[in-house]
């Protein structure tokens, strides 16, 4: 296990004092830590125990949480998607108790000119891409259901597909690449949580409650919370052939194998050093028993975190569009 | 290309690849593209290069060039041993192949002036054994009679044909001795000689040739399921994909050791050591539908190269053991030094092509190799779901000769082209015994073929 402190991440927010991290792995321009650490048991996880129960009117999505013990954390920016129907997303995080059904008022229509409203069903979700995480934070309580097709617009537009507020232009256009990402980084038994980056810099720290809860995250996150970037980041696949390694036998090439192995997980923790380090505002948002759910960021980055007499439960905080544009992150690995 | 230095696996690259028609102009010469490479290749061993033609993946016209070389060559120098393959092989070969790809090999021996007697008895046996022939006769008499009177010369073709119109100025013993003696059914041959030489109006020719069903036989029969499914891609990995899913153990285990060892049966032991990079990383498991399917069948491999290796060497990628639970990151550079530490004749890796710690490793590691001396012969086998699977960003180590394999029908090709990379001590005497079982089979079908 390589440990690396996350601590110069956000210090003096959130304790990340008893987390750890794992082997970095590489997809395109993705680089996906994972990280252990304590878990959490009694939250309901997203995917089998969260339910979308409807959408009353576009902009109000209904979630429940039928389990009969267990509080559920809804995943923040979770998303779904139906033939048919308006594609609808969340602008926040919530807690829902065992047994209760919570309205949302502040969700968004994802797909501009579709009519019809989502059903109650067991399906899958996708977590809004990191490009529109900020911004889509930024609205959490702004009760108007097409106040994301302009960010949405101009991102269809930076990806050279056509201007309009359609979500699903990118996620289900792109599906098959996208949904590789879940292949191509791999999760590892044990992990709670990853931290990403998008070339060089920091683009997001996800950390759930326990393993099980972040397993049915994991897909969701790393293909289109941060794949989507990612593969429209990607850097055109080398022609040339590879680079042989400085050896001419084979304990010289395990050698060699392992410095350059040593050498990219240096230049990971010199990324994490780089890391934004502004302090957060934070800001309370809701409470259930001893677990407080709260907004943070700076001008870097923001998201928010769950917390437990301040010990962390839960966090998905991510760089801003301008922090990653401004970072490099486009820059070929 | 130099030709005589052209190892099995890269003859039978050519032969899967090379797909090329044999073209014999009205004037001028045979157009025979690659003629070197199957002249040196029968010359340096006449059985082997004779049974490759068998291959699973042997494109038609390759056949149809191994039929014409192995004709044309004199067998008087040739052991008795390979004589018999050799004659036994032309048989499946001239029955089996498509009409117009024997009919084309046998006229380029009349423009070779190829006229031993093995050709004599070929040509005999597709002008008058051949399962379609009375359709032949039909759509190409006048190419038919070319060839006949090709391998009996044009006097003795005609006596027979006269003798054979005419009963009662037969010579019995000529004709048995200059011809009958080739046939399977002395009566059916005799009713075709005289068909062939019974003027009838023109047929539709190619039409005819095209419809005949012919070929097929020459390739192993294959499941094609419309609708692939994680248990519908062959029996072994079916039972093992309920095993991963929980199902009852003791009857599944039962079923596994059966269809192992039934899939196992006719398949000759590897005389070598054989590594096996086996990635069960997480990504090995899938999702959804596909939950467990590739795993499973890369699973299925690992059990019947268990039984037909006199050395495997397991490197697990991920999950260990016999049924791994699919686990880890794919580490697949480290992995295949692993293998290589130990020596083995030959390596496989086996895997989703999902690599991520990190990617690019393999490949440079794979370019690393021949600069550390290391000349063991690697090869990447793609587990896939289907033979339709976006490899795009599934090719580590796009410089290692590869395949892909979804079904269980797919380990025979897969197992021929592994084991043609072996050195050829090792890979000469499996591929000798494995495609003379392939012959036996094709024999036993076609029996029921033939008249």
């Amino acid at each position: 296990m390589t440990l690396i402190d996350l601590r110069p991440l956000a210090p003096r927010t959130f304790d990340l004092a008893g987390y750890r991290l794992g082997q970095p792995q590489r997809a395109d321009g993705l680089t996906m830590l994972p990280i252990f650490g304590p878990e959490q048991n009694g939250i309901v996880p997203p995917r089998s125990g969260l339910k979308l129960a409807r959408v009353v009117g576009y902009g109000q999505v209904e979630l429940t949480n039928p389990a009969p013990a267990g509080v559920a954390i809804v995943p923040l920016h979770i998303g779904y998607i139906q033939d048919g129907a308006q594609n609808h997303a969340l602008c926040r995080s919530a807690f829902i108790a065992a047994g209760q059904t919570l309205r949302f008022e502040d969700a968004c229509c994802v797909q501009q000119s579709q009519g019809g409203y989502l059903e109650g069903r067991d399906q899958w979700f996708f977590i809004l891409p990191v490009e529109l995480r900020a911004a889509a934070l930024a609205l959490r309580g702004q009760q108007h259901y097409g106040k994301l097709w302009g960010v949405i617009s101009d991102l269809n537009q930076r990806y050279r597909l056509p201007q309009r507020g359609h979500l699903e232009q990118i996620l289900s256009g792109q599906r098959a690449q996208l949904t590789q990402f879940q292949s191509r980084l791999e999760l590892l038994p044990g992990q709670v949580g990853a931290l990403f980056f998008l070339g060089r810099r920091f683009a997001g720290l996800e950390i759930a409650p326990n393993a099980a809860y972040f397993a049915e995250l994991w897909m969701p996150l790393v293909c289109f919370g941060y794949g989507v970037a990612a593969w429209h980041a990607a850097a055109p696949k080398p022609t040339a052939a590879p680079t042989p390694f400085a050896a001419t036998t084979l304990p010289e090439l395990r050698a060699a194998l392992e410095r350059s192995r040593q050498e990219a997980l240096q230049q990971v923790q010199a990324w994490l050093a780089q890391a934004p380090v502004e302090a957060l505002e934070v800001q309370e948002e809701e409470r259930y028993l001893d677990l407080r759910l709260s907004t943070v960021g700076n001008t870097q980055i923001a998201g928010q975190i769950v917390d437990e007499r301040e010990r962390l439960v839960y966090a998905s905080v991510f760089a801003r569009p301008e922090y990653l544009e401004l970072s490099g992150a486009t820059e070929p690995f | 290309m130099i030709a005589a230095t052209l190892t099995s696996a890269e003859t039978l690259a050519h032969l899967q690849s090379h797909t090329a028609a044999l073209r014999l102009p009205r004037v001028g010469p045979l157009a025979w593209d690659d003629a070197a490479l199957h002249a040196a290749a029968y010359a340096h061993d006449p059985a082997l290069y004779a049974l490759l033609a068998l291959a699973p993946g042997v494109q038609p016209w390759q056949r149809a060039r191994v039929l014409l070389q192995i004709l044309q060559a004199s067998r008087a120098e040739v052991h008795d041993e390979t004589r018999v393959v050799l004659e036994r092989v032309t048989h499946v070969l001239v029955i089996g192949l498509p009409p117009d790809h024997t009919l084309t090999a046998l006229l380029a021996l009349r423009r070779l002036r190829a006229n031993h007697k093995h050709v004599t008895r070929a040509i005999v046996q597709f002008v008058l054994d051949h399962p379609h022939a009375d359709a032949l006769i039909r759509a190409h008499r006048s190419m038919l009679v070319d060839c006949f009177e090709h391998a009996l010369g044009k006097a003795t073709a005609r006596g027979c044909a006269r003798m054979l119109t005419y009963p009662s100025t037969a010579d019995e013993e000529y004709l048995r001795r200059r011809l009958l003696r080739f046939t399977r059914d002395p009566e059916t041959a005799a009713r075709r000689v005289r068909d062939l030489y019974t003027p009838a109006p023109p047929a539709t020719g190619e039409a005819v040739l095209a419809s005949l069903p012919a070929g097929a036989v020459l390739d192993a029969e294959r499941e094609r399921p419309t609708m692939v499914t994680a248990t519908n891609r062959g029996a072994i990995a079916a039972t093992l994909v309920h095993l991963y899913r929980g199902g009852h153990a003791t009857e599944l285990e039962q079923a596994l050791q059966r269809d192992v060892a039934l899939a196992a049966a006719n398949l000759p032991r590897f005389g070598g050591a054989l590594a096996l990079v086996l990635d069960a990383s997480a990504s090995a498991r899938s999702y959804g539908d596909r939950e467990y399917a590739c795993l499973a069948q890369s699973i299925a491999l690992r059990m019947v190269l268990e039984r037909c290796c006199d050395r495997l060497i397991i490197v697990p990628v991920g999950g260990d053991g016999r049924l791994p639970r699919s686990q880890g990151a794919s580490d697949l550079a480290t992995a295949l030094l692993d293998a290589l530490e130990q020596r083995p004749d030959l390596a496989a890796i086996i895997s989703d092509g999902y690599e991520n710690v990190y990617p690019g490793d393999l490949a440079r590691v794979v370019a690393t190799l021949p600069l550390c001396g290391v000349t063991t012969p690697i090869v990447f086998c793609h587990s896939a779901f289907t033979n339709s699977d976006d490899l795009a960003l599934r090719r580590p180590a796009p410089a290692l000769p590869q395949r892909l394999f979804w079904h269980q029908d797919d380990f025979w090709p897969l197992l021929v082209w592994l084991f043609a990379q072996a050195e050829p001590a090792l890979a000469a005497p499996w591929l000798r015994a494995a495609l003379a079982q392939r012959l036996h089979t094709i024999e036993q079908t076609l029996e029921g073929a033939l008249p």
